[in-house]
């Protein structure tokens, strides 16, 4: 296969975005455009999960190339839930790496908060198992609940180690221009105070409402091309290096081990194995932190740390920026927002950022080798990406 | 009619699978309809459990309590729960009720109450 190179990227602000999704998938995809200097696209690939749903609009595709006065270019929709996004850039490096196409535009979007709280937490929830969860009223945030007991149980996890995932990255976010939460928050306003239940109630128990993400509008691009046509990009040379995809049952009661994310084992492992090399090599990571659990439990499965160690890691400051292996310095799903589709596109945008030097007052130093988990329903379907920078 | 919740064996190798399958996880046969359905059993241990705040519209309760619970025999199945305190490790007992209302139709599934234990 061919190497495959991140020419150009571009991403929205997350939050609230009052115009059509078409355009919120276009906004970043002509940022790209920009930064690579790339007028020409062969191929258009757009992630998206609740077009068709939510926004009431279907076939965004050929929408989103039109806006972007790209036809006749090839267009597709890649769905695969909250794991949109890095699935599109997975179809991109094939389209790339196989040698059909050179210069392939890969962007996501997502307009989640065109709709109230309730209906978009029921969009998100659609993703379970119809029969054997949807139907008890079981909802993402459940999921990641009934996790996180087991996880506190088996390991000492507890609120507080949760408390300082979000304090982290919403913390984080703060360092970047693009992210949806702009608050700074404190483990004392969110735990420790007589007015933190009230700050910080109980959304599925033991998980609070700072332990989840934020429902965002957002859109994010990444411009993947030859290693012939990035020959003409006037760009640092990063390499989306290794692309790893795992599956797991649908219901999750099923699993063998309920504490084991088994699929981000896996995905993460084939990412490597494909890129030549490991997880110590890693330099930045962004993880899925939809739940704060989540980060924790993903830290551990990529083979960061021990099993049941992630939440130790934590407390020595090893995540943060500055320690071994920052988590989540963009603000993670946690502090930058979570528009579906975009995100997996928006952990890609924030590496590719990272390994250009280009992060300002978040950047980690001398980061060469970028890592990034974008975890489909609650687990059932994860991939993982690895970047390296070559010059 | 007493209502049950099902669980599908292979004809073949006997792997029970909750919920349905059109292909046995087991053996892997390409033969359709290849399963025999049964009752999963009503008893068993509570593995996990939540209470949920911001709930799905249809349902106009305070909280609604889910958990996953190991069936006698091993299956795991999710349901809801109507236990004010429950614990890790719990046993309970599941009946067939009616788990959603939307305006023309009601969903049947398990709900998992405490063994009551003699006083």
């Amino acid at each position: 296969m061919r190497s495959v190179y991140v020419a150009g990227i571009g991403v929205t602000t997350f939050g609230r975005l009052e115009y059509p999704l078409a355009e919120i998938a276009a906004y970043p995809a002509m940022m790209a455009m920009k930064d690579a200097g790339l007028t020409e696209v062969e191929q258009v690939y757009v992630a998206n999960m609740g077009g068709g749903r939510i926004n009431h609009q279907t076939g965004l595709a050929s929408a989103v190339v039109d806006t972007l006065s790209l036809t006749p270019a090839a267009a597709e929709v890649i769905e695969n839930g909250p794991a949109s996004g890095a699935s599109a850039l997975k179809q991109g490096v094939l389209a790339v790496g196989s040698g059909m196409y050179d210069v392939v535009l890969v962007t996501g979007a997502e307009r989640m908060r065109e709709v109230n709280n309730l209906d978009a937490t029921d969009f998100i929830a659609t993703l379970t198992h119809p029969l054997s969860e949807y139907v008890y009223g079981v909802t993402l945030p459940a999921h990641a609940a009934m996790f996180t007991r087991l996880y506190m149980a088996k390991y000492g996890v507890t609120e507080r180690h949760l408390a300082m995932v979000a304090v982290k990255n919403q913390n984080q976010a703060m360092a970047n221009e693009f992210a949806h939460l702009q608050q700074r928050i404190t483990i004392e306003g969110i735990l420790d105070s007589p007015e933190a239940m009230t700050n910080n109630p109980y959304v599925a128990e033991p998980l609070r409402f700072f332990d989840c993400c934020p429902v965002s509008d957002g859109g994010a691009c990444l411009i993947l091309v030859s290693e012939d046509a990035m020959a003409g990009v006037d760009r640092p040379w990063v390499r989306l290096a290794g692309v790893g995809q795992a599956t797991d049952t649908h219901a999750v009661a099923e699993r063998a081990d309920p504490t084991e994310l088994t699929a981000v084992r896996l995905a993460a492992e084939r990412s490597f194995a494909m890129a030549g090399c490991g997880p110590a090599d890693v330099d930045v990571a962004e993880l899925h932190d939809a739940f704060t659990i989540l980060e924790i439990a993903e830290s551990e499965e990529a083979g960061f740390f021990g099993k049941g160690e992630g939440h130790l890691a934590l407390e020595q400051g090893e995540t943060c920026l500055g320690g071994s292996l920052p988590i989540n310095v963009s603000g993670g799903l946690k502090g930058r927002g979570h528009p579906v589709g975009a995100t997996g596109i928006a952990q890609a945008h924030e590496i590719v950022t990272q390994l250009r030097h280009e992060a300002g007052a978040r950047q980690v130093d001398d980061a060469a080798i970028g890592f990034t988990c974008n975890f489909g329903g609650f687990g059932n379907n994860v991939v993982c990406l690895t970047f390296i920078k070559e010059r | 009619m007493e209502r049950r919740i099902y669980a599908y064996r292979c004809r073949s190798c006997g792997t029970a699978h909750y919920p349905f399958r059109m292909r046995c996880k087991g053996c892997g046969n390409l033969e359709f309809f290849e399963f025999d359905a049964e009752p999963l059993p009503t008893s068993g241990t509570l593995l996990t459990f939540t209470h949920v705040h911001n709930l799905p519209a249809e349902y106009e309760v305070e909280r609604l309590g889910l958990g996953v619970v190991e069936l006698e025999g091993g299956m795991r199945v999710t349901g809801q729960i109507d236990i004010d305190r429950p614990e890790l490790g719990m046993p309970v007992n599941g009946s067939v009720e009616v788990v959603r209302h939307e305006p023309y139709e009601d969903y049947w599934g398990l709900v998992f109450r405490a063994v009551r234990r003699r006083t």
